[in-house]
């Protein structure tokens, strides 16, 4: 419920700038963007689906907790070859944990854990507000295109150029570009939905690459709820247990 | 434990298989592969939907996976393990099928679950038939609450951060580096975790203890029996970095101390290590003699190792080991002296007592797994290069620094249809008389590995 009143109250407030107004702030925009997109505390499910240039796919399924801004976990439900994979987030550090195999390993966000074109960091997202500082903001008439430089090297990628809808305050699309000026890949956020406890945001995630053309990723997000966890969760000692969240 | 190792040969009878059947094998299993891969794995239907209902939690899951294995060894008639498996020098290749079926799962009930990990595996080579069961881990886990766990029952310890050796892992069995992340059978446990999150510069800690018992029919092969041992491991993630304080006393095996530590220095680069130090540390050595004797010592072990993934989704590791309870070369050197000893006696004479002295030796330790003091290991893997998805490329290499001798693995893996995993790989020993890979049994090894996982 309160999600929802400060989706409006956001909404309202950018129906009231008027075409002249002063610049708005930038990284407050941002946090919104990121307010709108998920929850502090929160578990959902998603569906992750490559898709090869002759319509071939593949497909994982993950049940996903995140808690504040650099803590997040996602245990892989399928398929089965993948079943019980564990990948934890912790800010930088990253870890996958295969069951029965071996302790946690550290994994990169450059890596990914699924093939297809979204990387770790991707799968294991943080709010975007958390990884980048806006350097510019231009008014595009019904969006804002935002321009944001990765506040530390450690971070996915350098720059992403991120186009904002000015009705809902979410994301459209997002060009992720290497620090060589390279354009990695573009996301696009789709199909704004309600989920559960008010959240409103888009249910589909969809990339593409220069560098893998003509395969795609899907991403869909589904029973997304807000949801207290002790930060116990999210610890490497705690990865074999993940399921018994559910 | 060695995938470059032909197995041992044992007196018993054998099912005769002829030649001209055993081509047949890799064939039907191929086709029975071809034939049965589902057409869901290559769908074609562009839908995206989602129902997550069906991804709800039971009480009862299940899972595992079957697999049918080629192998075809070569074997090196000249070598000195060779003559320690065929005294009588009566083959000169393997080839050997493999089924597995491996089955794990859980039974949960509110906070306490139940979990198994079986294996059963049978094989057939071209004289005899082998198979057998074997539970790898059936414990009981009761949480009480998210920062308490109490585990009891057989599962497996997997302490330190190395890929190939873990040399603090003092309840971990030993890893074969070529196949690392295979399952390991378990330990008889009880264990109890305890984790705190802080989110300072101490990030979190946990601490576990486990209690280790040796008696008849339990843990037997972890060392000296009708004793309880105690294993502690202190976690801590300080600033970026993990690290695992180990220790271990009991009477199976002598007290030691452990350290490892894992730390990502960049978006693509990571570096880990371990050490051990166990300050009495009794080695069985073959003296000039011909004779065994126990040596008490002191051994400080430890691996220093990167990973790291290039722009061209290349991930390389690499590590360097180096193990104080390792035997020199001079002292291998005298074992395989032993060995060509016994090899001369047999064929002048029809005794055998270098030929028991000698599989003495390899029982009491010149035998196991890589015995030397420093080694190598580089593994490459390329994750679908040319934009072949799910297809990933490798070769792994280990080299004895000591003898110069070494192996590389070459491997193909294909994971592109839903559930199945197809792995082609070839390893190839090389070096000198008297070095540890120009002395194993096999000289190559063929393998094709097919997994179905449900």
């Amino acid at each position: 419920m309160k999600n929802r009143l400060l989706y409006w109250f956001v909404v309202f407030f950018v129906a009231m700038i008027p075409e002249n107004a002063p610049a708005i702030d930038g990284d407050e925009l941002l946090r919104q963007v990121d307010a709108n997109l998920q929850p502090d505390s929160y578990e959902m499910y998603r569906k992750l689906i490559n898709i090869e240039p002759d319509g071939k796919k593949k497909e994982f399924v993950f049940y996903t907790v995140k808690k504040g801004k650099e803590k997040m976990v996602a245990l892989f439900l399928s398929p089965a070859s993948e079943k019980g994979r564990v990948s934890l987030r912790l800010g930088d550090n990253m870890w996958l944990y295969i069951p029965n195999v071996g302790r946690p390993i550290r994994i990169t966000s450059l890596q990914s854990v699924v093939g297809g074109v979204f990387n770790n960091s991707d799968i294991l997202r943080l709010d975007y507000h958390v990884e980048y500082d806006v350097n510019t903001i231009t008014d595009k008439g019904e969006t804002w295109a935002l321009e944001l430089k990765a506040k530390t090297r450690s971070v996915a990628y350098d720059r992403l150029k991120m186009t904002v809808d000015k009705k809902t305050v979410q994301p459209l699309d997002i060009e992720c570009i290497a620090s060589s000026g390279m354009l990695i890949k573009t996301l696009h956020y789709r199909d704004i939905k309600e989920f559960d406890d008010g959240i409103i945001r888009p249910a589909r995630l969809m990339t593409d690459s220069p560098l893998h053309k003509g395969y795609r990723s899907v991403m869909i997000f589904a029973k997304m709820k807000k949801r207290k966890f002790d930060d116990e969760i999210f610890t490497l000692e705690f990865i074999p247990r993940v399921d018994e969240l559910r | 434990m060695n995938c470059v190792d032909g197995p041992l040969q044992t007196g018993t009878e054998s099912k005769k298989i002829t030649p001209g059947n055993w081509c047949l094998f890799p064939l039907l299993l191929c086709c029975c592969i071809l034939f049965s891969v589902p057409v869901s794995a290559g769908s074609t239907q562009d839908d995206f939907e989602f129902n997550p209902d069906v991804y709800e939690k039971k009480r009862l899951q299940w899972g595992g996976y079957v697999e049918g294995k080629l192998e075809h060894f070569s074997y090196n008639e000249n070598s000195a393990l060779y003559f320690l498996k065929f005294p009588d020098g009566d083959r000169t290749t393997l080839d050997r099928i493999t089924g597995t079926l491996q089955l794990d799962g859980s039974y949960s009930l509110e906070r306490t679950s139940f979990n198994w990990l079986l294996k059963g595996a049978a094989n057939q080579d071209q004289r005899r038939y082998d198979d057998r069961a074997d539970i790898f881990g059936a414990y009981l886990r009761l949480r009480p609450t998210d920062t308490l766990t109490i585990e009891a029952g057989k599962q497996s310890y997997k302490w330190g951060t190395g890929y190939a050796w873990n040399p603090a892992g003092f309840l971990n069995r030993r890893k074969d580096p070529n196949d690392p992340n295979e399952d390991l059978e378990g330990y008889t446990t009880v264990e109890t975790s305890y984790i705190r999150s802080f989110g300072a510069a101490i990030e979190s800690m946990a601490v576990s203890v486990s209690v280790l018992p040796v008696w008849q029919g339990v843990n037997e092969d972890f060392g000296r029996m009708e004793t309880i041992n105690l294993a502690a491991k202190l976690y801590l993630l300080v600033k970026n970095t993990d690290i695992d304080f180990i220790y271990f006393t009991g009477k199976s095996r002598s007290s030691r101390y452990g350290l490892d530590f894992a730390a990502n220095l960049a978006t693509n680069f990571a570096i880990h290590g371990e050490f051990a130090y166990v300050p009495h540390a009794d080695r069985m050595v073959l003296e000039k003699d011909g004779s065994l004797t126990l040596q008490p010592s002191s051994t400080t072990s430890y691996l220093l190792g990167l990973r790291y993934l290039s722009e061209q989704n290349i991930t390389t590791i690499l590590e360097y080991y180096h193990n104080d309870a390792g035997y020199t070369e001079e002292e291998m050197n005298r074992y395989y002296e032993l060995i060509d000893d016994a090899r001369e006696e047999k064929r002048q004479t029809t005794a055998t007592l270098l030929l028991e002295k000698a599989l003495h030796a390899g029982q009491s330790g010149y035998g196991s797994f890589q015995t030397g003091r420093d080694y190598g290991y580089a593994r490459v893997t390329w994750k679908e290069p040319f934009d072949i998805v799910y297809f990933t490329p490798g070769v792994t290499g280990i080299i004895n620094l000591d003898d110069k001798s070494w192996t590389l693995t070459p491997e193909l893996l294909y994971t592109g249809l839903s559930n199945w995993q197809l792995r082609l790989r070839y390893s190839w020993l090389n070096g000198t008389h008297d070095s540890e890979y120009g002395e194993k049994a096999n000289e190559n090894k063929i393998e094709l590995r097919i997994r179905y996982f449900f």
